[in-house]
């Protein structure tokens, strides 16, 4: 990508993200995405044709035609309509087990149209094509990376060049110092073999210079590389699929990773989390009960009668073991009819033995409790990061950092997560700075934009490359 | 000898010695390290020298190689099972708390990360404390990981603890209580209504139960006096506020006594000085020790303890109240028949108060406030304090009961009655002769290692409960952690031994619902009450006076003083209480205000001055404090005998000497095990069975030894400082070394250099004045600087923020609130005395104490000083590696990771702010902390796993070998700003607040943003008594300082 193209599309980014920080006030699908990432994604699927834990949103303006009004107060606060005793709305409630959706009592009516709008243009696939062309230069902008071409044959190529020329070069001046000396009659009695001129205290001298500056050179390059973890990918105590969920399923990647908008972690999910769709897929696709009777042994959740065990903390292993193996037992029988006891048997070890290892570490010795995830992105414990601060704020797509999560079967560590690698992001990405009133205390990049002698300010102008921004 | 515009710090400065001098030019004295590094005696006991030093550093070296070469090691991220909805891990929960320990009170918030309290802030809805805080409450959070706590019930014999369970422990105890039995429950002061229940609730199973309740630091006859005069035994409600004369006999009301931040907050409304035209009140301290407020005051009256009585009949009689006043020091007469003038003055406006625990003189002090008409303006008792409740004569009744065998069991609740009271040997010998004892101690104390059982309670941050500090006013105590081992409510204890099996919330919520809601009519529902309370954390309800009219007339007459040469007072230091804090390292390591000194009490001597400029110390001592040795001299009272090290004290009554009480622990744990010198056996009892704080038995020798580990920071890291050079003229140390720049060409630097402002209040416009020349001409010769400020200033710190401090230092107190918020909010490590006495103390703000005025009876200023951020910081042009620079929002910054440890930006520091990380002292290091033993210490405090539960996760851990100082709380800054960025608003000013701003109960400090021009530091630094320190060094300091003004009466020195 040339020079002047990258310019041209970082234009397009800030007019499309000004016009976008426009919108803000008034009826879009993009507030409206904002809104239902923000406040309904964790029940309701973001692909409007399926239930999650609430239901399918798609036609929600077709079911409750004609009745507009009751729809905004049901969005604002849905037991407020029941206990008005809304038969549309009680049947409703009645069906979906009397969940409670919780209230969200300062949605203006712009809001809650932008979140119509979305619902809409989601469920027929007809969203602002602008939404997504800023999607997708946010991701690209950021993520475009010149391409390099290895410059390593050419350097080896002319090594050797110079290397011949050395040594005929050498060559050369032993004959005419040969020739000279034999002119002068004082001649050698032979003159100095390749041998001996390789040999020679200036050679040897000089190899053990440019070994010592290399290996010098390899040393520090490779020190400061200690402790980096790029692609680093353990295997994890549950064959956890980003690709099944973020893929496949589309849940949004905050659904799970709740912290990432308002903390500094963006947090590894509860169990709980888990099983809010668990409790209804208690079978995997491709590990059947393997792995997903991990996570109930975790948090203690019998599938064979679909409650909580009572007390399960203080259950020991072996009481515990009996209800899993029951249920990894029973799955194996229904779905290999055939299987012989022996076959069984070995199967229902097997899953045991893997759930017992999984969740129990050096410390921790019952199978009840939390699942000790291996955590892959280690930042020094000097170094302060927010995800927060990325996220909500700078409104970074996650796979800028952590790279296409959604195709990762297993996941690794995408970005090197050096210093070096942070500081140049901050010097290219663009502040969102129009739009959000805390930025107006910078007063004089406002003007410089305004009268045109500034297109952006880059995180690096606001201050972004100080060391007590991230070390404190 | 009076020269108003003489600043000083001790007597070393005053003497004008060279060595002061010259010690008070280097940043790092003498490098001990480097010294035990070639100190024989070392070299044989670590069996080294430097050769094996260097050959371990090669192997270290590669060691730390191969390791580093290995697999980086697997870390794990455990999840919740189920999350709690209140919690997202990285994100601060507050909750509203009590911090309540007897009668020391402050409404709290409590900062938890992840379920671990790590910070307590003031609670700003109390109308008690009304957000502040103090020292002690600040110091709550260490307390909880104190690893020295009891772990488990035990039963004690013969030394030995021995553990129990909790069944095992109640069905033992209640064997042993008979209902008949005589029960004695022994507790300090107990401001909480329901904990008053259970205690009804045991008595009503028990019915011979007697609740006895005693101070160790005793208000005792000042509740006795109003029982006498206004029919009940209550602190009424001090409004100092209202008063323009304050009269204080000793009460250390800014300090310690009683309600000090309710106090404080209201004292400061009448001590700002807004414009040359602003009034303020006169406070006038008569006592013999300069006290916290002492320091304060305007005009000090010295008088010897003995003489107590003397002055407050005096003053009596002067207004009228006839009682016959012995004769007391001329000076002190003098002076207070013109107090008495000039409170008939301000009747209805004026407020005397005394410390003393005398009756008859309490009774005068109440005869006084009724002669002047204060009481219904500055005393009121519509809200009568609960804070001391404490009555002498029971605790000497039961020492009594105990001797005479007639207590059959003793429940020590929240007491130590083996260690503060003075008949502490007594009462060990009686309770030997009781049954059974029972202590609710959280950790082993003098009395438990002498009961049967301990039932360890619930530290404060783990309990449920309730508090009432003043009438109708109620605070809850919520729990805000998990009990951290098997403790057990003291509460819940009780109720079970007395056979009732409620959970004390339980019966808490109860007891509200059935004392509390009833009395409140704001809600419907007790739920909602609860919950509100609950999340307020306090709750007034309307409180009116009935105590009855005042019927005094005092009869009797005071004692005669004591024509003993020497007095002793022994007085509360503002960390250490009656010794509770004891094992609390950030209160051991926190100076004290006014004597400077760390980890232990001294003896503070007053200082006799020859008439021409030499000063020393009683007895001669003080000849080697500059160089960090204490003189030791033997100090005997009564039974005490014992070894002091001495600190010569300006404005110490000649013929008195003080002593800090609360130390000398005997059993209290690791850290404040044998940390000073117990003087409560030295304390009288008088007739009427109170406590007397003084001694005139007392006998103080010569110098015997010298303290070479004194734990003293007066002469620490001091800048700037006066002197008096050949007893000519002052002038300061500058000054001095450009003299002797032409005598023996010693390179002197800029002169007059600007520290210390301070005037009276009839000379403020003259100040004023003087402050605005002084600026302009150290703006005149910052002019030529070779910085080019402008340039940065116009294009840095024109926008965005550009940060700033103002520091009132008339609303400062000195009470170092704010000194141990730092040490909590930026994980500043302990050091301990020895290390301290070397320097290395790592406070990043230090509170320095300035004498100025009479040097026989100076007035003090404090002056808290962290790093000050200049904008052209001399420390960042020195660092090889860029380490500490310079932030567009005007923030010194500070990479731990880059620095080097070469130590030029302390050197080139002209306010000595910045500290070195000497050793490993928080065990951040990657190989341990077993560097530390280099010179035989112990590992150091922070290297204990449960200790380290209170580091704030959000601020770097140093390591050994980085330099470190006040970072303006960066972290709260980018938190602030985040949660503006993220709510899409601009940055209001509660969103950055520093932790010693908030910690400061009156106010002192105000940070902000200079580029808003409508903030309240824009607002406070145009006050024209704003100045900078060593402003014409052109340095462009960030913190702004407001000079202090003192309302100093000259005819009283007369």
């Amino acid at each position: 990508m040339t020079n002047k193209s990258l310019k041209f599309n970082l234009l397009l980014l800030f007019f499309a993200l000004f016009f976008s920080a426009n919108l803000s006030a008034e009826v879009s699908d993009a507030v409206g995405k904002q809104l239902f990432k923000n406040n309904c994604a964790s029940c309701h699927n973001k692909d409007m044709k399926s239930d999650m834990t609430g239901p399918a949103l798609g036609g929600v303006r077709e079911r409750w035609e004609g009745r507009e009004e009751v729809l905004y107060a049901w969005i604002r606060n849905s037991q407020a309509v029941i206990s008005e005793g809304d038969e549309y709305a009680v049947n409703l409630f009645n069906k979906w087990n009397k969940s409670v959706m919780t209230a969200f009592p300062t949605l203006t009516d712009d809001e809650v149209e932008s979140l119509l709008v979305y619902i809409d243009c989601m469920y027929d696939g007809s969203c602002d094509p602008k939404a997504k062309a800023l999607a997708a230069a946010g991701g690209g902008a950021v993520g475009a990376k010149a391409e390099q071409t290895s410059n390593t044959p050419m350097y080896l190529v002319l090594l050797l060049i110079l290397g011949i020329l050395a040594v005929v070069m050498m060559r050369i001046v032993s004959n005419l110092n040969y020739m000279s000396q034999v002119r002068e009659g004082n001649a050698p009695v032979r003159r100095a073999t390749l041998t001996e001129m390789l040999t020679s205290r200036g050679v040897i001298g000089f190899v053990l210079f440019a070994l010592i500056v290399l290996g010098g050179y390899t040393t520090i390059n490779n020190a400061i590389d200690l402790n980096r973890q790029q692609g680093y990918a353990p295997d994890q105590p549950i064959k956890f699929s980003h690709a099944t969920h973020a893929g496949m399923q589309k849940i949004d990647c905050q659904y799970c990773h709740d912290g990432a908008r308002r903390s500094k972690h963006s947090v590894i999910p509860a169990a709980n989390t888990c099983m809010n769709c668990h409790k209804a897929i208690e079978k995997g696709s491709k590990y059947g009960t393997a792995e997903l009777t991990k996570i109930f042994a975790s948090i203690g959740y019998n599938p064979d009668d679909n409650t909580y065990i009572k007390d399960y903390e203080s259950m020991s292993n072996e009481d515990i073991s009996k209800i899993y193996k029951k249920w990894i037992e029973d799955n194996y029988k229904a779905d290999n009819a055939e299987a012989s006891d022996k076959e069984i048997a070995k199967a229902v070890t097997e899953q045991w033995d893997g759930i017992v290892s999984s969740l129990t570490t050096d410390v921790k010795e019952s199978v009840a409790g939390p699942i000790p995830w291996v955590r892959i992105h280690n930042l020094p414990d000097h170094a302060y990061f927010s995800h927060q601060q990325h996220v909500t704020v700078g409104k970074v797509e996650c796979q800028t950092c952590h790279g296409p999560v959604e195709e990762m079967d297993v996941a690794y560590q995408h970005a090197p997560l050096s210093m070096g690698w942070c500081i140049n992001c901050h010097r290219k990405t663009e502040v969102q700075f129009v739009g959000n009133e805390y930025y107006e205390s910078y007063k004089k990049y406002h003007e410089e934009i305004k009268a045109g002698t500034r297109d952006k300010v880059t995180v690096e102008e606001i201050g972004g490359l100080e060391c007590q921004k991230c070390h404190y | 000898m009076k020269n108003k515009n003489q600043v000083w710090i001790g007597t070393a400065d005053k003497n004008n010695e060279e060595e002061f001098e010259q010690l008070s030019k280097e940043e790092f004295i003498s490098l001990p390290i480097v010294e035990a590094l070639s100190d024989e005696e070392v070299v044989e006991s670590t069996g080294g020298n430097r050769r094996d030093f260097l050959k371990l550093m090669g192997f270290s070296l590669g060691a730390a190689t191969i390791a580093a070469g290995c697999e980086t090691p697997v870390r794990h991220a455990i999840p919740y099972v189920t999350k709690p909805d209140a919690i997202v891990p990285g994100v601060a929960t507050y909750y509203a708390s009590s911090f309540v320990n007897g009668g020391d009170y402050a409404a709290v918030l409590v900062k938890t990360r992840e379920g671990r309290p790590i910070k307590i802030e003031g609670n700003s809805m109390s109308t008690v404390t009304k957000g502040g805080t103090g020292a002690k409450g600040q110091a709550l959070v260490l307390s909880l990981y104190d690893s020295n706590r009891l772990k488990e019930p035990a039963a004690i014999s013969a030394n030995e603890v021995q553990g129990l369970s909790w069944e095992d422990l109640d069905k033992q105890i209640r064997a042993k209580l008979g209902a008949n039995d005589q029960i004695r429950i022994v507790t300090h002061t107990e401001m909480s209504p329901t904990t008053k229940r259970v205690f009804e609730a045991f008595a009503a199973k028990y019915p011979n139960t007697k609740v006895v309740t005693y101070d160790p630091i005793s208000c005792s006859a000042l509740l006795e006096a109003n029982q006498a005069d206004f029919g009940q035994a209550v602190v009424p409600n001090y409004h100092f506020n209202k008063a323009k004369v304050i009269v204080s006999f000793a009460a250390d009301f800014l300090g310690t006594w009683i309600s000090a931040e309710e106090y404080s907050v209201d004292y400061v409304k009448n001590r700002v000085i807004k414009n040359a035209e602003s009034k303020m009140s006169r406070h006038i301290q008569v006592e013999s020790g300069m006290s916290v407020t002492g320091s304060n005051a305007d005009n000090r009256i010295l008088i010897r303890p003995s003489e107590m009585g003397g002055a407050i009949a005096l003053l009596a009689s002067e207004l009228g109240v006839s009682t016959s006043a012995p004769k007391i020091n001329d000076k002190a007469t003098q002076a207070i028949k013109k107090i008495a003038r000039e409170l008939q003055a301000n009747r209805g406006n004026s407020l005397v108060i005394s410390g003393s625990n005398n009756l008859l003189e309490q009774r005068l002090v109440n005869a006084i406030n009724n002669a002047l008409g204060n009481y219904g303006s500055s005393i009121t008792f519509d809200r009568p304090s609960y804070q001391r409740q404490g009555i002498d004569k029971n605790i000497r009744t039961l020492v009594k009961e105990m001797n005479a065998g007639s207590v059959d069991a003793l429940l020590v609740w929240n007491a130590n009655p083996a260690f503060d009271i003075p008949e502490a040997d007594k009462f060990k010998t009686g309770a030997a002769k009781v049954g059974l004892k029972v202590s609710f101690a959280e950790s082993l104390n003098e009395t438990a290692a002498i009961c049967d059982y301990v039932a360890p309670a619930h530290h404060n941050l783990e309990k449920w409960g309730d508090v009432e500090p003043k009438r109708n006013s109620f605070s809850i105590i919520q729990p805000t952690i998990a009990p951290l081992y098997n403790t057990r409510q003291g509460e819940e204890s009780l109720l079970k031994w007395a056979g009732n099996s409620m959970s004390y919330y339980d019966f808490l919520k109860k007891s509200w619902e059935e004392e509390i809601f009833p009395m409140q009519s704001e809600y419907m529902t007790f739920q909602a009450f609860w919950d509100n309370s609950v999340h307020d954390g306090v709750l007034d309800l309307p409180s009116s006076s009935t105590a009855s009219a005042y019927g005094g007339a005092p009869s009797g007459s005071v004692k005669n003083p004591s024509s003993s040469e020497l007095e002793a007072d022994f007085y509360e230091m503002i960390g250490m209480g009656s010794g509770q804090y004891a094992n609390n390292p950030w209160l051991q390591e926190m100076p004290d205000p006014v004597m400077r000194t760390v980890w232990g009490n001294y003896l503070a001597v007053p200082i006799k001055w020859d008439g021409i400029n030499r000063f020393e110390g009683l007895r001669g001592t003080g000849s080697k404090t500059v160089r960090g040795i204490a003189d030791i001299v033997e100090f005997s009272s009564g039974s005490v005998s014992d070894k002091f090290s001495v600190v010569p004290q300006f404005g110490q009554t000649p013929g008195t000497v003080s002593i800090g009480l609360g130390y000398g622990r005997t059993e209290v744990g690791k850290v404040g095990q044998g940390i000073g010198i117990n003087v409560f056996p030295c304390l009288g009892i008088d007739a009427n069975g109170n406590t007397e704080y003084f001694a005139t038995d007392i006998n103080v020798g010569e110098v015997v030894d010298y303290n070479e580990e004194f734990g003293c920071v007066q002469y620490h890291h001091t800048y700037g400082v006066t002197g008096e050079h050949d007893g000519k003229e002052n002038m300061n140390l500058d000054e001095v070394a450009l003299s002797r720049l032409l005598v023996d060409g010693y390179q002197g630097s800029l002169t007059d250099r600007t520290v210390l402002f301070q005037d009276n209040l009839a000379n403020v416009g003259d100040l004023m004045e003087k402050i605005k020349e002084k600026r302009a001409f150290a703006n005149h010769l910052n002019d030529k600087t070779l910085y080019p400020f402008e340039e940065y200033s116009e294009k840095f710190y024109s926008q965005g923020h550009h940060w700033g401090m103002h520091i009132d230092m008339n609303a400062c107190f000195g009470c170092a609130a704010c000194t141990v918020a730092c040490m909590a909010e930026n994980n500043i490590p302990v050091v301990g005395n020895k290390e301290v006495s070397r320097h290395h103390e790592m406070t990043w703000l230090r509170i320095d104490r300035y004498y100025y005025g009479d040097a026989e009876n100076p007035n003090v200023a404090y002056m808290p000083m962290m790093c000050q951020h200049c904008d052209n910081a001399p420390c960042e042009n020195v660092c090889p590696v860029n380490a500490t620079n310079h932030s567009s929002e005007g923030l010194n910054q500070m990479a731990y990771n880059r620095c080097i440890g070469t130590r030029y930006c302390a050197n080139n520091c002209p306010y000595k702010v910045r500290r070195f990380n000497w050793l490993d002292y928080t065990s951040a290091d990657l190989f341990g902390v077993n560097q530390n033993s280099i010179n035989g210490e112990d590992p150091a405090y922070y290297t204990d796993n449960i200790v380290r539960m209170v580091l704030n996760p959000d601020v770097t851990v140093r390591s050994r070998g980085v330099i470190e100082k006040c970072s303006l709380c960066a972290q709260r800054l980018q938190q602030g700003k985040l949660a503006a960025k993220a709510e899409g608003r601009k940055l209001r000013e509660e969103d950055v607040k520093t932790a010693c701003q908030t910690a400061c109960p009156t106010g002192a400090i105000t940070f902000g943003d200079r580029n808003d021009s409508n903030g309240s530091l824009s607002k406070a630094i145009k006050n024209p008594l704003v100045y900078r320190a060593l402003e014409e060094i052109n340095v462009q300091s960030s913190i702004f300082y407001q000079a202090k003004v003192n309302n100093r009466s000259e005819a009283l020195d007369a």
